[in-house]
Formats: structure tokens, sequence, C-alpha cells
């Protein structure tokens, strides 16, 4: 499969903007005192907001600031979102409440556990009825992530928003999944033909899938590793470092391999849209 | 399921949950002992997945399609809401309180206990190495899952694709929707007058896909947002129309052309009221209307799969399910209140789920 990349939103621990993952990149590591910053998305109405949680928040935050880079039409682009593990403050809320013996839950914390809770939040947020899914997979969920969001930019001829997000893993959930730390990411795949409107990425981007016995990841700088290690979709940051590099002219081209499924990887090769 | 629905039996009960003191009616599948998976995915929902998976020959189906086109050009597109929750609200229970925030060891499972849980059991199990997702969009999610498989089929990814759906009764949505006053305290009844609510079920199903020509095909998908709520539909059925108009126009055809359409039909005051409304705007006097949970329950993100394979049940076999437990439909839109032999050629399913997500998917016979 053949893309373009018009854009992209990065939110981890020092990292709140595109101009911050350039900065990481020069300096080759995170500024001293970096915290993560728990992002409050405006453009989720009041009514809704006061429901939403961390998860969703930043979900909605990068959906926002990636069709914002791409400068697509927030009303129009159909969304892709990924997670390796959902809510899991939900997902504790909800199963700590019902070993207790008053087991009502809270209608609000219900509807939001469904795992296409961001999904919902974005697309009233940006009054947006176009398809819109929740992707599930757990270690693998940015490459089967760019995969769903690749095939449906070319199937519908139209520019896909992919987000991948996980959040901090409390106990018991940290010794299931071992993210110390929040991180999302997001990017805008477009098909090739179609013309760069916003000042944020011109990339092509091929996508390849290659069967292995074993698949793995190509890892982000180390500067980059440390912001989320353990977090499923912080694997992404070495795509993001890599579409970075290309679009500031650091490199002619780039190739990395990113784990789709146990035995699957997707091979990604990244150059100049012009080019 | 064709004895049920030829012999006119509802799987609804009102036996007991374990820990539930919600009155009820559920769509409860009894799961034999010898249908068992491996202690690191154990679950209600995989061993549910497990069962459905050795009925009707549907492994020796897949086996065939791997053995055409390898292993890596099979995949997994499988659609769940509660993925193996089931577990984990197990885990919860067996902890100590007051001692450590830690799983007893035989649930230090992290390939169970994650939304993608189903579909990575599905392709481990079945040797499948091609793409594979899980998709979780509420009570869309296993009707969401002919979209991916189509797009994956057309840009040539795969030569095949496993789709499904699997979601369990379990504690979260028994007492979820009960926190909504959605659940019936009797069998629900889609449509009718006096319906109050939703009846919970469980189920699996499957369905194997492919360019090649066959006798039943998925013609046309369409997928919309509501953009209005998280758990109330658009009050004019903005979002459940536009899916339908989508599946529609993707498969060439118009609402007059559609022979029978299973509603997703909930049994719910506002769904039944609202999807009612837009499908009687566009009905054509031929077309069945019927809402098929009062069989089977409401099966969540495994209702998409379920009324899908209703629906091509439907298709091949030329009956065409009533509307159980509702003795007369509420004016407006004439469900089919009994089944009926009829042959159709074509039929569209509906879907809709919280977070306003929309899925329609249109079948034909060949």
């Amino acid at each position: 499969m053949n893309v373009n990349v018009a854009g992209l939103a990065v939110w981890g621990r020092g990292l709140t903007s595109y101009d911050d993952l350039l900065r990481v990149m020069q300096t080759g590591g995170l500024p001293d005192g970096a915290e993560f910053i728990a992002p409050k998305p405006e453009a989720i109405p009041s009514r809704e907001r006061r429901r939403a949680g961390l998860m969703i928040n930043l979900a909605v935050t990068l959906a926002h600031q990636a069709c914002e880079h791409a400068g697509v039409d927030k009303s129009l682009v159909p969304s892709v979102f990924a997670s390796g593990m959902g809510d899991t403050d939900i997902t504790d809320y909800m199963c700590r409440k019902l070993a207790q013996p008053d087991k009502m839950l809270s209608p609000t914390k219900f509807h939001n556990s469904v795992h296409n809770a961001p999904s919902g939040y974005w697309t009233i947020s940006a009054n947006n009825r176009a398809p819109s899914t929740f992707v599930g997979g757990y270690d693998y969920s940015v490459g089967a992530g760019l995969i769903e969001a690749a095939s449906q930019a070319l199937a519908a001829n139209q520019p896909v928003l992919l987000v991948a997000y996980d959040i901090v893993n409390r106990p018991p959930f940290s010794e299931i999944c071992p993210a110390g730390e929040s991180f999302g990411a997001a990017v805008v795949l477009a098909p090739i033909d179609w013309p760069a409107a916003g000042a944020g990425l011109n990339l092509r981007m091929d996508l390849v899938l290659e069967s292995v016995a074993a698949a793995s990841d190509t890892q982000p700088s180390p500067g980059l590793k440390q912001v989320a290690a353990g977090n499923p979709s912080a694997v992404s940051l070495a795509l993001l470092e890599q579409l970075a590099a290309v679009q500031e002219g650091q490199d002619d081209r780039a190739a990395l391999k990113l784990r789709a499924a146990p035995q699957l990887e997707l091979h990604l090769g990244i150059c100049p849209a012009a080019g | 399921m064709q004895q049920s629905l030829e012999s006119n039996q509802s799987g609804l009960s009102n036996d007991a949950w374990p820990a539930c003191d919600i009155p009820c009616y559920l769509g409860r599948v009894e799961i034999p002992d010898d249908v068992i998976v491996p202690e690191s995915r154990w679950s209600r929902n995989n061993r549910l997945v497990e069962y459905a998976l050795r009925q009707d020959n549907f492994e020796r189906h897949v086996g065939a399609a791997v053995e055409r086109h390898g292993a890596h050009r099979v995949g997994v597109v499988m659609g769940t809401s509660t993925s193996s929750i089931d577990r984990t609200e197990e885990a919860y229970r067996a902890m100590d309180e007051g001692a450590a925030e830690r799983f007893a060891s035989e649930f230090l499972q992290p390939r169970t206990h994650n939304p993608h849980a189903p579909g990575d059991y599905l392709a481990e199990r079945l040797g499948l190495t091609g793409p594979c997702i899980t998709v979780s969009a509420a009570c869309a999610s296993s009707a969401k899952v002919f979209a991916a498989a189509e797009r994956w089929l057309q840009q040539g990814l795969v030569d095949a694709v496993v789709v499904g759906g699997a979601d369990t009764l379990c504690l979260s949505v028994l007492y979820g929707f009960h926190s909504l006053q959605l659940v019936s305290d009797e069998p629900c009844r889609p449509f009718s007058p006096q319906r109050k609510g939703i009846s919970l079920g469980e189920a699996a199903g499957f369905a194997l896909l492919s360019n090649e020509p066959a006798e039943l095909s998925v013609t046309g998908v369409g997928e919309s947002c509501d953009a209005h709520h998280m758990s109330t539909a658009h009050p004019e059925g903005l979002g459940a129309r536009l899916s339908m108009e989508r599946a529609l126009a993707a498969a060439g055809i118009t609402f007059a052309d559609l022979d029978y359409v299973n509603l997703h039909g909930t049994g719910t005051r506002a769904n039944d009221e609202i999807e009612g409304k837009v499908c009687a705007e566009v009905a054509a006097p031929h077309t069945l209307f019927s809402a098929t949970k009062g069989w089977t329950g409401h099966a969540l993100g495994a209702a998409g799969i379920v009324e899908s394979v209703l629906a091509m049940n439907a298709l091949l076999t030329g009956l065409v399910p009533g509307t159980m437990n509702t003795t007369c439909a509420e004016p407006g839109l004439p469900v089919l209140l009994e089944s009926v032999h009829r042959e159709i050629k074509t039929a569209l399913s509906n879907s809709f789920g919280f977070g306003g997500n929309n899925c329609s998917v249109v079948f034909a016979r060949a």
C-alpha cells in the first residue's frame, strides 16, 4: 500500500507538539524535569468534558492536533483509534466495584467503558459522522492500526486519521502490561494524489506486510525511547522520528518495521511526497 | 440455530446468573466442560470462541482456505465489546482485600486481559498469520468486521479473512445496562408498544470471506457516527440512516431493492422508536422487517455477526425470522411478527452501538 502522510501529533512526557519532537531529536533527550502534562481538550463540549477521563482526553487531543497539522476537515475525516490495553482506569473501576457486595455502577463510567469511547467523544467534538472504529491489537496495536487506516484511506480515497494511545497502567494491571507512563501519537494518512493542504507533513509512505518467525519493532533513538518505555503505543515513536527526519530534510528516505501480529511485520518506507 | 428457528424457540430464560441479583431474562450459552482453551487464554469469552469454532465444520473451511492461499494470506477481524473482561472480573474477585494489589498467579494472563484477546486467540488457534485485529465499537463491533475485511481483500492484503464476533455475559454488562435502566425484567419485546428494555445474551459466530464467487456475498457495508451522545442515539436517527444509505450505495441498490431488513431492534424505548421511524420513512411495501433479539437476547459486540448469520440464513433457506415475543407492533413500521417462508435475494442487517457508532451490512444470494 502507498499513502501520503499529511500530519502527525504526539503526546507524552516532555512531548506535546511536533516542535517538541524535533527538539528532543535535536538534543538527544528530554529536558530535565520533563513531565507528562494531562491533556485538556477544549474542543470537547463542556457537558461531555466533565465525563471524560485521561484516556479519552489524550486520544481526543491527539485527534484534533493531527487534523490541524495535516490541514484536513475535522468533520469529514474517517478515524481509526487503536490501543493495546484500552482504558485500564475504567476497567479497574468496573471490576473493583463488581467484586463488592454493592455492585451499582456509574452509568457514565459504564458508557465510557466501551473501547470506542474516545471515538465517540472525538466524533461529538468534531461533529463528524464519518466511519470511526477502534482496533485492539495488544502489543501489535500500532502496526495493526496502520494497516487498518492505510487500507481505509485507499479504499475510501480520502484522508484517514489514526490515533494510537495507552495510559499508565497501575497495579494490578502493571503486571499485565508494564506501561509506566501514558503516551499517544496520531498520523493522518491520505491517498497519494491527495493535495497537501496543511503546514504539516508532505511525505510518501509505502507499507508492506512481511511474514516472519518472530516479529520485532524498530526501536526509536535512545532519547525518545525513554519517553514511555513499556507503553504499547510508544513503538510509534520510531515512526514519528523517521517521519520528522525526512520531513525536515535530515534524511532523504527512511525505513523501519513495526509488529502487526506475532508473526507479521509491517515494513514502512518513507520519502518526500514530491520524490 | 436452524432448529430453534423452525420450532419457534427462544433462547431466553430467567435462570439466575452467578452473583447477579437483577431480575432479567438472558440468552445464555451452556458451554460444555470439554470446550477448553490453554491456561494462558482461559476466559469464558475465549471458550465461547472455541465452542463456536467447533460448529458447522467451520475449521475445515478455514483449513481449506489456508491450504489454498497460505496461512499468511488469511486474515482475522474479530468484533467484541466485552473481550475477556469476564476473566478480569474473576481476577479482581480473587484478589485479597487489603493485600498487595496483585492478580493471583493463574490470572497473570497478558494476552487475555486486553481488548484484542478474541482475535489474538482465534488467529493463534487457527494458525493464521495474516493481519489480525479485534474491532471494538460496542454493539456495532461485529458488523464492522465486514467493512475491514472488505477493505483488506480489496487492497490485496489477504486472499481470505475470518470475520466474526464474540461477547459473553458478565457482571460488567449486566450491572452496566442495569445502571442505565435498560434491562427488561421480562423477555425483550422489540417494537412492541409494551417493550421494557433489553434482554442480554452472549454469542460467538464467524464467516469466511474471500474474493471468490460464492452462493452468498457481502455487497455493501455502511459505517457512520451519530456525533450526538455517548449512550443515546441521535433523536432523528441521522447516523442510523446514514449507515443504511452508505451500505446501499456501496451495494449499488436502493431501499426498494431490499427483501429483508434485520433490525437492530433492541427492545429499548428509544432505539426501536428511532430505528422504526427511519425505516418507516424509506421502507418499500414488499420489504420484510424483523428484530431477532427476542430469540437470542442482545449479544452486544456479537450482535452484528449473529444477526448477519440470521440474515444470510434467511437468504439461503427462505425462512425469514419473525419478531419473537412481540404480539402486536407499534404503529409506524410494520415489523414481521411471525416467521414466514419467502424466497429472498437481498438482506440488510443493522447494528448500532454506544459512542453513536452505526454499521449496516448488505448481503445477497447469487
